[in-house]
């Protein structure tokens, strides 16, 4: 064998028991037992103390709070969200007091606006919305609804309004577009808005002919978009310009 | 002012919250650039060893150091971005096979150790010898050391060298392939990425990254040639500019068949990324990567190398050549920059609800800025300059002992 291959393949040999022994050294006891991890990091994970206790518990000595925050819109907050971890409350009821969250500053992390919420999901503006006032005042947070019925499509479609506010169709109402059903207000998702079905509607003020200021985009309705319903590409809300 | 704030003024139409601030900036941008450079400094000079092209023997060994000095620099992008080099480490303790991106250290590790150094060894290994026996000079004892204590100079002997070295570089080759086609890879299976999320990138980033590779040896060779004022071999410059502009058909046939695959596929994100392109992407994309990185180049380079017709379509004088394969090789070098920047920035840009666009705002400071990204860019030249005071590339210092 040529001896520069035999030295470097003692090179190679010395880098290579270099790499077993630190990885003998560096690799922790028990990784790789049960999968790409460190077992024992398992049981020391299950070793830490016990904070949650779960609703079944709470539902033990407090089953009327339960019942009705088991019907209400924040049944799939758990008691724990809004309360802390109750373990240590339920081995001692009286010498761990849980916390229930009476000021502003709370509900908001929730329901203050932000755009990237869905849709419909009740959110308000912390500064607008009855200042100072706590929350639990009007609303009962184990059973929360609106203390009356929403005057108009912002208090529960915000964003949409927001973006309706600033685009070319400010002017029309909501319901110029979408018929309602007063039922939705009070069930809505029982009694869904109606949304315009024909091209005809949007041409009734941007076909050719409409008889609406003329300063109004026009298209040819026999001729534009074909088998298309306006909304499928133009978004009313915010309509494009050009 | 927040900076979150600044960027929320510029976003355009919805963006969900967590893509508003790019989560991989600079950094990021430069790693592909600079394992581009490594993987294209290597295939050239396998055009030499493996493809016997004489003309360019002079860029040979100043190739394999290019490469090598690239290499050494290409992780530590990465290692500053994640923040915790000290563990990096661990990736060889604990290898985990299913992991593209932890496989990266393997990779590596062969291209450094396997392909670039051995190759380098056995290419200098007699000037090694010839070198640690110098009287004077404190390099001398360096030049021992790499020796590995192995001083023998037979024909025999270099006989094995030059097939070992020979036998490096077809591994190499496809070594080489599979060191960029990697990065490719990573950003080619992000597959809720409609911008990354192509079987295609991969091969694309391999045929930049020859671009480049073939552009930044054009460079280094004339920089070095005319810094020890020595003659320029043209005929060595034609033939890079000949191979350059092959390759640059080549990526751009590629990105071309990419570009159009896409518009005639129409996803339902085409509308989305003609928005990028024609907005937020407009001069580093069509500006500074097609226009003036390809299509210029391109044209240059066709009308003057002899990559078309023996002495070129254009007959210019050689200093007048000379000049525009630089200004060639510059604009190429800008316009792979702007193809990882438009890979990696472009491809944040844009919300995966398809409906709306955010910005990136880069900073100056910090390990993410642009002055650490600049720091990154030169530490290469400066460990290329060390490289070359240690084993000098240049055919003038090649030994020549009796008898071999």
């Amino acid at each position: 064998m040529p001896p520069q291959l035999t030295r470097l393949l003692i090179v190679f040999a010395v880098l290579a028991s270099g790499l077993v022994a630190a990885r003998h050294f560096l690799l922790p006891k028990t990784f790789g037992e049960s999968g790409h991890y460190r077992t024992a990091a398992v049981e020391a994970i299950t070793k830490q103390p016990v904070r949650y206790a779960g609703r079944e518990a709470c539902a033990l000595c407090h089953p009327d709070i339960v019942e009705i925050h088991r019907k209400g819109n924040h049944q799939t907050v758990a008691c724990e969200v809004c309360h802390g971890p109750a373990a240590a409350h339920v081995e001692s009821p009286s010498d761990h007091q849980l916390p229930a969250p009476r000021e502003r500053g709370y509900c908001p992390l929730c329901h203050g606006y932000d755009p990237s919420r869905p849709t419909g999901f009740p959110q308000i503006e912390p500064v607008a919305h009855n200042p100072l006032k706590p929350c639990i005042s009007c609303h009962n947070p184990h059973e929360p609804r609106p203390p009356h019925v929403p005057e108009d499509c912002r208090a529960c479609h915000g964003q949409i309004a927001r973006m309706k506010a600033v685009s070319p169709h400010v002017q029309l109402a909501c319901t110029r577009c979408h018929e309602t059903p007063e039922r939705h207000k009070t069930a809505p998702r029982e009694a869904r808005p109606d949304k315009p079905r024909t091209r005809e509607f949007c041409g009734a003020c941007h076909a050719q002919g409409a008889s609406s200021p003329k300063e109004i985009p026009r298209i040819d309705l026999a001729t534009h978009g074909g088998r298309f319903l306006c909304w499928q590409c133009h978004y009313p809300h915010q309509p494009e310009l050009n | 002012m927040d900076p979150l704030q600044e960027i929320l003024r510029q976003v355009v139409g919805y963006v969900y919250p967590n893509e508003i601030e790019l989560h991989w900036g600079l950094l990021i941008v430069i790693y592909p650039y600079i394992t581009g450079l490594v993987a294209g400094a290597f295939i050239l000079a396998s055009l030499v060893r493996v493809f016997n092209v004489r003309e360019l023997q002079p860029t040979y060994r100043l190739s394999l150091l290019t490469a090598l000095a690239y290499l050494i620099v290409a992780p530590l992008p990465l290692l500053a971005h994640l923040g915790h080099p000290e563990r990096s480490y661990e990736i060889f303790i604990t290898p985990n096979p299913h992991s593209a991106m932890a496989m990266f250290g393997f990779v590596y590790a062969w291209y450094l150790t396997v392909v670039l150094l051995l190759e380098i060894w056995f290419d200098y290994r007699k000037d090694l010898v010839v070198w640690s026996q110098q009287p004077h000079g404190w390099r001398r004892w360096v030049h021992r050391l790499l020796t590995l204590g192995v001083t023998d100079i037979s024909a025999q002997s270099l006989g094995f060298d030059r097939s070992a070295g020979r036998f490096i570089t077809i591994i190499g080759i496809p070594s080489a392939f599979l060191l960029h086609g990697y990065v490719g890879f990573i950003f080619g299976s992000v597959k809720a990425n409609p911008w990354w999320s192509s079987v295609l990138i991969p091969i694309v980033f391999l045929f930049s990254a020859i671009v480049s590779g073939i552009a930044l040896m054009l460079l280094f060779y004339l920089l070095g040639t005319l810094l020890r004022s020595k003659a320029v071999d043209m005929a060595c410059m034609d033939k890079l500019a000949m191979f350059l502009f092959y390759a640059l058909v080549l990526d751009f046939s590629l990105e071309m068949l990419d570009f159009i695959h896409r518009l005639y596929e129409a996803e339902e994100s085409i509308h989305i990324l003609s928005l990028l392109v024609s907005g937020r992407l407009f001069l580093s994309l069509v500006i500074l990567q097609a226009f003036l990185g390809t299509l210029i180049p391109l044209l240059i380079l066709g009308l003057i190398s002899p990559a078309l017709r023996r002495g070129g379509m254009v007959n210019l004088p050689d200093e007048l050549r000379r000049l525009l394969y630089v200004g060639s090789a510059v604009l190429i070098q800008i316009g792979i920059f702007s193809t990882r920047w438009n890979v990696v920035i472009g491809g944040q840009l844009f919300s995966k609800s398809l409906r709306g666009l955010t910005v990136y705002k880069m900073q100056l400071l910090g390990m993410e800025g642009l002055f650490a990204a600049a720091a990154l860019l030169i530490l290469p030249l400066v460990l290329l300059l060390v490289l070359i005071a240690m084993l000098p590339p240049w055919a003038e210092a090649e030994t020549h002992p009796t008898g071999a």
